[in-house]
């Protein structure tokens, strides 16, 4: 009649549905690297191949550079190139095709070299990573904080003013483009002594180390305020149906019969119950959350991925835009995944689906 | 076929939605801003200012004056112009984007709900799979990749906008498909395709026209985000074209605040008009009550104090109580009128009628628990002499649980699903026992109630998912006798249950009566299920006390005909061969409560007076009281 109980341990079940998820993980991952590969040669634009489409080379000349990006070697196995009906040999060697020296290289942590800063995109990508998670970060945690407040609020005092001021402002937050906000916080921004953009202020290395962190935290501000708004918006109007819905549930009205407070009631039966689909909705949100990283980083040149996605589009520098689209895409699948173990955690009624 | 019904059947559907979103503000807003920009889009070349005057190098950037109302851009263009024009390549773009991605995601969505099992599987994969891809930058790279035309702005627009769409008409065909037309049609033999689009299609259009306008705004807010970052169609300038060339072109540093306010604002017009419409739509065809048990309820009514009970032993005195519901479009539901009943020490007492009687209601509104729409108007709740329905907040929570606690009928429900059941039993005791010691002597307490309902202690940490039916309304019981109350009222604790299970629980709770002297009131539709507890009977009928008598007396004397039809509903034992019979009909409905007698529509002994009077209570004896007409001779 009840299902077998093992308690104290961790249950096989849900061992056995996080194999299953880092699974799906890891095969949206090789999805991406996939799409990632073949993106990048099957699109028109590649410069490699729109060189050696120029009239004023000579076939050696060509050649060369077939050979510099490797472009001479079969995409893969019996596929001379991308067009499906010409087949080629396939007895070549499989391990000297070229997707799988992308994949080889990839796993070696190889993105190429950039074609403008002449330097292993890797490493590029290296140090603005973290530029990102810091902004996307801090931003995220205050939308979240604040935009559960606020929904919390709306929710309890369900049909007040309150409740209709969180809901409007929460469409507008919604509403209003990223890009756009963050310009006009800039323009409002710059004439009110911040500082116009970047991380930090130049020379300020030389500087003592907490000098250096309040020069941060002013460079942050701006980017972050603009993040927290964009996404603040959502998660409050979530928060606030979410918590309708748990607040017209029965063990609420039993937990009211048990004579709690409205406070206690909040507090103990409605924020955990209520922040669940929160949880799946941040989740999702990380691939949108990044699109706003994008737009962010650009108004206000922070120099992340998103800013490197942008400029590489700018100096048709490929490689960057290649490694930097996976790096985000596999970054983002990753929390995703993150995100996934914690909702199962939270909810003790999800076992393997 | 005859078509003119279906004419009008639409017609009326129209002006029903039409009505309905008239009265919702949000939504006529956002139509109403639409409204706009579609005229300023569809007549722009008509609306736009036109400067013949040549372009010089004093132009760019000039304040909002009398030629430029809204000033001039980095190429000394009129700003006003650009953005009357820029409105129709942002609406193009986002309505022929937001068109594949409902294409896309409703046939997904469709035929994945459909079919189910395989196909749903790898349909629902693939979405997954496109959700968790960033399609901000994948658009970027494939708009970088290939040429930014207006054409393929759109078609990456749409082609990464599909994954919401799919996922809700999925969840609303899954809804629909088990519907019983539905399986109807499919029993006569109909082909899918008849069926989707015959029978699905019709009732996951409207969501799908939600999500129409939802993706619009996205894929406007998309389009102008791609334009920011230059991949925008040169040859069709938009807003967010209008944005990257002041960006970028120095108005941040020259003040030329216009330029880019004015695009800006365009995008939020758009985009909050289209969330506001398309909120205000959902709101109209997927009306949701916005009511909940947090929110404060209506002030009692308060009425005479009566005379305080005379008798020691009554716990409970429940004298006169009327509890209205009240809408604001219509008059109160009178949902309890009048009904009085006493509770002594030990003692158990039925009351019984069927669903929606008010009995619920009753029950809530003696520990003030009514939905933010009930309101008592009249009489009052004596517990052990004090006024309940004049207590404040903090004094009733006092009472709650400590003194009268509840069974709730469903205890899945009433069970918190993310707490363990122990832990919402110690709480009950933490908060109305705060000298109880709070560690291991609270745990032993916890094991002892469950004990006492017969769960085993090793259950004391599990969560009611992990529970049986009957468990959980064990838990329940133990839960309502934490703080050892004095009443408990047991609201259709086995409705759910199957018969045996049924059986354990009455049982249950009778010796637990028995043995901790509890006053219990049982509340059930079956008459037969009280006979051998109850102490007293009290049968409601349509919110009114029908009759109300010891128990022998209804069992032997009812004089009521409403409890007469319920004891012929339930077998008994020394007159096998009589025949049961149940009684046709439903309970009238709050807002529609007969004129005279609630019971008269169903009545097999009405006569007219039943239909426009409504009969007082006669007292038949010291114990015995009822409301019918007939009885008007025997008093």
């Amino acid at each position: 009649m009840t299902p077998p109980l093992q308690h104290g341990t961790f249950p096989l079940q849900r061992w056995r549905m996080l194999l299953k998820r880092f699974g799906w993980a890891l095969f949206t991952i090789l999805f991406v690297v996939v799409l990632n590969f073949f993106l990048f040669r099957v699109l028109p634009g590649d410069p490699a191949r729109q060189g050696i489409r120029d009239p004023r080379l000579t076939p050696e000349t060509i050649q060369a550079i077939r050979v510099r990006f490797g472009l001479d070697k079969p995409i893969i196995n019996c596929f001379e190139s991308l067009n499906p009906v010409k087949v080629g040999s396939c007895g070549v060697n499989p391990l000297d095709t070229q997707f799988f020296i992308y994949v080889k290289n990839l796993l070696k942590g190889d993105l190429g070299q950039s074609f403008y800063y002449n330097r292993p995109v890797k490493d590029i990508l290296g140090e603005r990573l973290w530029n990102t998670i810091l902004l996307i970060g801090a931003g995220q945690i205050l939308a979240i904080l604040i935009g559960v407040v606020f929904g919390l609020f709306a929710a309890w005092k369900a049909r007040t003013a309150i409740d209709y001021a969180a809901l409007i402002s929460g469409l507008v937050a919604w509403s209003l483009p990223t890009f756009w906000l963050a310009i006009i916080l800039l323009f409002w921004g710059t004439n009110h002594g911040l500082p116009i953009g970047g991380k930090a202020t130049p020379g300020m290395s030389s500087y003592p180390f907490m000098q250096q962190m309040g020069d941060l935290l002013q460079h942050l501000f701006l980017p972050t305020l603009a993040y927290t708004i964009i996404y603040m918006g959502e998660y409050m109007l979530i928060m606030r149906s979410s918590l309708l819905d748990v607040l017209a549930e029965d063990y609420i009205l039993a937990a009211k019969a048990k004579g709690l407070s409205a406070f206690q009631i909040l507090k103990d039966h409605a924020l955990k119950n209520s922040m669940l689909p929160l949880v799946t909705l941040i989740a999702i949100n990380l691939g949108f959350t990044v699109g706003g990283a994008v737009q962010i980083e650009t108004v206000f040149s922070w120099p992340g991925l998103g800013g490197a996605i942008f400029e590489a589009v700018g100096r048709k520098d490929y490689p960057l835009l290649q490694g930097g689209f996976l790096l985000i895409a596999i970054s983002v699948i990753l929390a995703n995944f993150i995100a996934d173990l914690t909702y199962s955690y939270l909810d003790p009624r999800v076992q393997a689906d | 076929m005859n078509l003119t019904p279906i004419v009008n059947k639409t017609n009326s559907q129209v002006s029903v939605f039409w009505k309905s979103l008239r009265r919702n503000p949000m939504g006529l807003v956002g139509l109403a801003m639409l409204i706009a920009i579609l005229a300023v889009a569809v007549f722009a070349p008509l609306i736009a200012p036109v400067h013949t005057a040549e372009i010089t190098s004093k132009d760019i950037y000039n304040a909002p004056n009398s030629t430029h109302w809204l000033g001039t851009d980095d190429a000394g263009n009129d700003v006003l112009a650009n953005f009357i024009l820029g409105s129709r390549v942002s609406l193009i773009v986002g309505f022929f984007a937001a068109f594949i991605s409902i294409v896309i995601g409703g046939l997904i969505g469709i035929i994945a709900g459909f079919y189910g099992g395989r196909v749903e599987n790898t349909l629902m994969r693939i979405t997954d799979i496109m959700l968790v891809i960033p399609d901000l930058p994948l658009m970027v790279v494939i708009i970088a990749l290939t040429k930014p035309s207006l054409f393929n702005i759109i078609f990456v627009i749409g082609i990464f906008g599909w994954t919401t769409t799919a996922r809700v008409v999925r969840s609303q065909t899954l809804a629909v498909k088990s519907r019983k037309f539905v399986l109807r049609a499919r029993a006569i033999g109909a082909g899918n395709m008849h069926i989707i689009r015959h029978h699905i299609l019709p009732l996951v259009l409207p969501i799908l026209v939600v999500q129409a306008v939802l993706t619009v705004s996205s894929a406007i807010l998309n389009e102008s985000t791609l334009s920011f970052l230059g991949l925008g169609d040169p040859t069709a300038p938009s807003w967010g074209q209008m944005l990257n060339f002041a960006f970028s072109r120095g108005a941040m540093s020259t003040g030329a605040w216009w330029a880019l306010v004015v695009p800006g604002f365009g995008i939020v017009w758009v985009v909050l008009g289209l969330t506001l419409f398309g909120q205000g739509l959902e709101q109209v065809l997927n009306p949701r009550l916005d009511t909940h048990h947090l929110m404060p309820g209506r002030p009692v009514v308060q009425s005479e104090t009566a005379q305080l009970p005379s008798s020691e032993k009554i716990l409970l005195d429940v004298r006169n109580l009327s509890i209205n519901y009240i809408n604001d479009d219509k008059a109160p539901a009178r949902a309890v009128e009048n009904v009085s009943f006493t509770l002594k020490e030990g003692e158990l007492i039925g009351l019984v009628g069927e669903s929606g009687c008010g009995k619920t209601t009753l029950m809530l509104a003696l520990l003030r628990l009514l939905p933010a729409a009930g309101q008592i108007v009249n009489g009052k709740v004596f517990f052990n002499g004090k006024d309940l329905t004049a207590l404040n907040e903090d004094e009733i929570n006092a009472v709650r649980w400590k003194e009268i606690s509840i069974v709730f009928q469903g205890a899945m429900n009433a069970l918190n699903p993310v707490r363990t059941v122990g832990d919402q039993i110690a709480e009950a005791i933490i908060k109305h026992m705060p000298g109880f010691p709070h560690d291991l002597r609270l745990q032993e307490r916890v094991v002892e109630l469950l004990e006492l309902v017969g769960i085993a202690a090793d259950h004391k940490d599990h969560y009611p998912h992990q529970y049986s039916g009957g468990m959980r309304q064990r838990a329940m019981i133990a839960m309502a006798l934490a703080c050892n109350p004095q009443v408990i009222i047991a609201d259709e604790p086995t409705t759910a249950l199957d018969v045996m299970i049924q059986a354990q629980i009455l049982e249950l709770l009778d010796s637990l009566r028995k043995k901790l002297g509890l006053a219990i009131i049982f509340v059930t539709h079956d008459l037969g299920v009280v006979a051998e507890m109850c102490d007293h009977v009290l049968v409601m009928y349509g919110g009114v006390t029908a009759e109300y008598a010891d128990v022998d007396t209804i069992y032997n004397e009812a004089r009521h005909p409403y409890t007469q039809e319920l004891l012929k509903a339930f077998p008994d034992l020394t007159k096998p061969k009589k025949k049961l019979s149940s009684i046709p009909g439903y309970p009238p409905r709050l807002d529609a409560l007969p004129a005279g007698c609630r019971f008269a529509p169903r009545c097999p002994r009405v006569y007219a007076r039943c239909h426009t009077e409504q009969p007082i209570l006669y007292k038949l004896s010291d114990n015995h009281i009822a409301s019918c007409h007939l009885l008007e001779a025997s008093k």
